[in-house]
């Protein structure tokens, strides 16, 4: 094999690739760095790279295979990791200057989790400034979307959906609070999955909102989330937050085979009056639930109506338990703040405590009808962004209350499972027609715990549909 | 609910020991006031019955 095809392969492709000796780490690392040099400063994805280290590590995961020491298929895969995660010894900034020193003594369990499973790490991915939903806030730069220089990635993932991508990394992390792994993945084409709330360990990770944070795979094919996903779930007793519930094999369940599924569509979530879907959107989620239906699902619509409230209810929470972190930081050193960042976090320090409390309230719920929901549906299915990705604007500030009223609404689309705590995954469902097409995105949620089916459902969809090999990878 | 002033803001603000000035002054107002207001449309039967909580469990995920 060329070696600058490698970066093209998935990663379960690579495994393959490795498992077999026709391909060293090495020869996947140096191609992936040889990738990051070229395309990388097109993107500003990586805040980052870790050559030397990649490099040994690499040589030594090739001694081991040579040595019949093979751990499985992320061995030897060169993975990226969103600068919020820790990594010892490598400084984790959260993309900002408030934390562009600091490196911290050990590293998150889900990266010890890659490690043991033989990943590799490139390097340290962009991303929006603590985690907040604004493309332009990082101290590092502003990552575009490969699809189109000057589209926003998709937040606060960014660098995690721009490098995986534009094949700068195999398969990466992601930190979803309110949409953080699903909305990369949605605007870059990608396949990305929110575990349940409790499935993967948080321990390591630099909070964004305690009661959301959810770390998630951000991977070119469905597969490869699964990969992924099971090399980083799983209790933790450093997180308290998570649950001592078996992690299944999540590969088992990728079949293709969904006949009998009972699949609904969200209908408010589908409704351009509720939450302002776009119709290129709304036709596209339309044709995935008729491939659905061909493949032996039976698709129907399903309401729920408090969708229409969960975007403002999980913005009251998250703006509010993200400012509960660091409040000393906002008081003694505003300014090293990104302007957007300081406007939403001192929001969030004066929304009043009858408000959170309401919105705690609300949140039940808006649980309660999805979980009811789940008692007819093995999955509930909806747009992952009410819109194709937009060109990002680069002027800081909020022009009106009018405008932050349809930041809310915007939220309604990835905040719904954000608020529940149920496993969603975006997967792409299509391009805009145009000189320049963009990815659009499917949101497939499941019962909490239940990512095999989720995982399950969007395999077979992806495998029906073939879009990567369609429109293959960016053109960078 | 009356919308916030800036004055109002301000006097928020120092309450918890930030100095709010512009141009962030007028850009939080906008912020806050879609949020409570938005908030504040917020009446669903059963909303003063029900117990927060926050997280999901996963006997939540089983069959009941």
């Amino acid at each position: 094999m060329n070696q600058s095809d490698i970066p093209f392969l998935s990663v379960a492709e690579l495994a393959g690739f490795i498992e077999r000796k026709e391909v060293t780490p090495v020869d996947a690392v140096e191609a992936y760095l040889e990738r990051i040099e070229d395309i990388n400063p097109k993107l500003n994805a990586f805040i980052t790279v870790l050559k030397e280290q990649a490099l040994e590590e690499a040589a030594s995961a090739t001694a081991d295979i040579a040595n019949g020491r093979y751990l499985g298929p992320l061995h030897g895969i060169p993975v990226g990791i969103k600068d919020q995660i820790h990594t010892k010894g490598i400084r984790t900034t959260d993309a900002s200057k408030l934390r562009e020193n600091f490196v911290p003594d050990a590293d998150a369990t889900v990266v010890a989790n890659l490690k043991k499973a033989g990943a590799i790490v490139l390097g340290k991915l962009n991303m929006t400034e603590f985690a907040m939903g604004d493309p332009i806030t990082s101290a590092f730069g502003v990552t575009h979307n490969p699809w189109e220089i000057g589209r926003n990635p998709g937040t606060s993932s960014t660098g995690s959906g721009a490098a995986t991508a534009a094949c700068l990394c195999a398969t990466s992390l992601g930190e979803d609070t309110g949409g953080s792994v699903r909305g990369p993945a949605a605007n870059c084409g990608l396949a990305g999955i929110r575990p349940s709330w409790g499935r993967v360990s948080r321990f390591g990770v630099d909070g964004a909102s305690w009661s959301f944070d959810t770390i998630g795979p951000i991977s070119r094919t469905v597969e490869d989330c699964a990969i992924t996903l099971e090399a980083i779930a799983g209790y933790d007793p450093n997180d308290p937050y998570t649950w001592n519930v078996p992690v299944p094999d999540y590969r088992q369940a990728l079949t293709g085979d969904i006949r009998g599924m009972r699949v609904g569509i969200v209908k408010e979530l589908m409704d351009p009056d509720v939450c302002g879907v776009k119709t290129e959107v709304r036709d596209s989620v339309l044709a995935a639930a008729q491939v659905l239906e061909e493949l032996g699902a039976n698709v129907s619509e399903v309401s729920l109506p408090l969708t229409a409230i969960s975007g403002v209810v999980m913005r009251t929470l998250t703006s509010t338990e993200r400012v509960s972190l660091n409040p000393d930081w906002l008081r003694n050193r505003p300014q090293e703040f990104h302007h957007n960042t300081r406007v939403a976090f001192m929001t969030g320090t004066l929304i009043p405590s009858q408000t959170y409390y309401k919105a705690q309230k609300a949140r039940s719920l808006v649980r309660r009808q999805v979980l009811e929901a789940f008692g007819q549906f093995d999955v509930l299915i909806q747009p992952t962004n009410s819109s194709a990705p937009g060109i990002m604007d680069l002027t800081p500030g909020v022009r009106s209350k009018e405008q932050a009223a349809e930041g809310l609404k915007e939220s309604n689309f990835r905040g719904l499972y954000s608020l529940t705590g149920n496993p969603a995954l975006s997967v792409c469902c299509g391009f805009t027609e145009g000189e320049k097409p963009l990815p659009l995105a499917i949101q497939i949620a499941g019962r909490p715990f239940y990512e095999s089916t989720v995982l399950k459902v969007a395999y077979a969809y992806e495998q029906a549909v073939n879009i990567t090999g369609i429109y293959g990878h960016p053109s960078l | 609910m009356a919308e916030l002033s800036n004055e109002d803001i301000k006097a928020l603000g120092r309450a918890v020991d930030l100095d709010i000035q512009e141009p962030e002054l007028t850009q939080v107002a906008y912020s806050l006031n879609a949020i409570l207001e938005a908030m504040d449309q917020i009446d669903i039967p059963g909303l003063n019955s029900v117990e927060p909580l926050p997280i999901i469990l996963p006997e939540d995920g089983v069959d009941k």
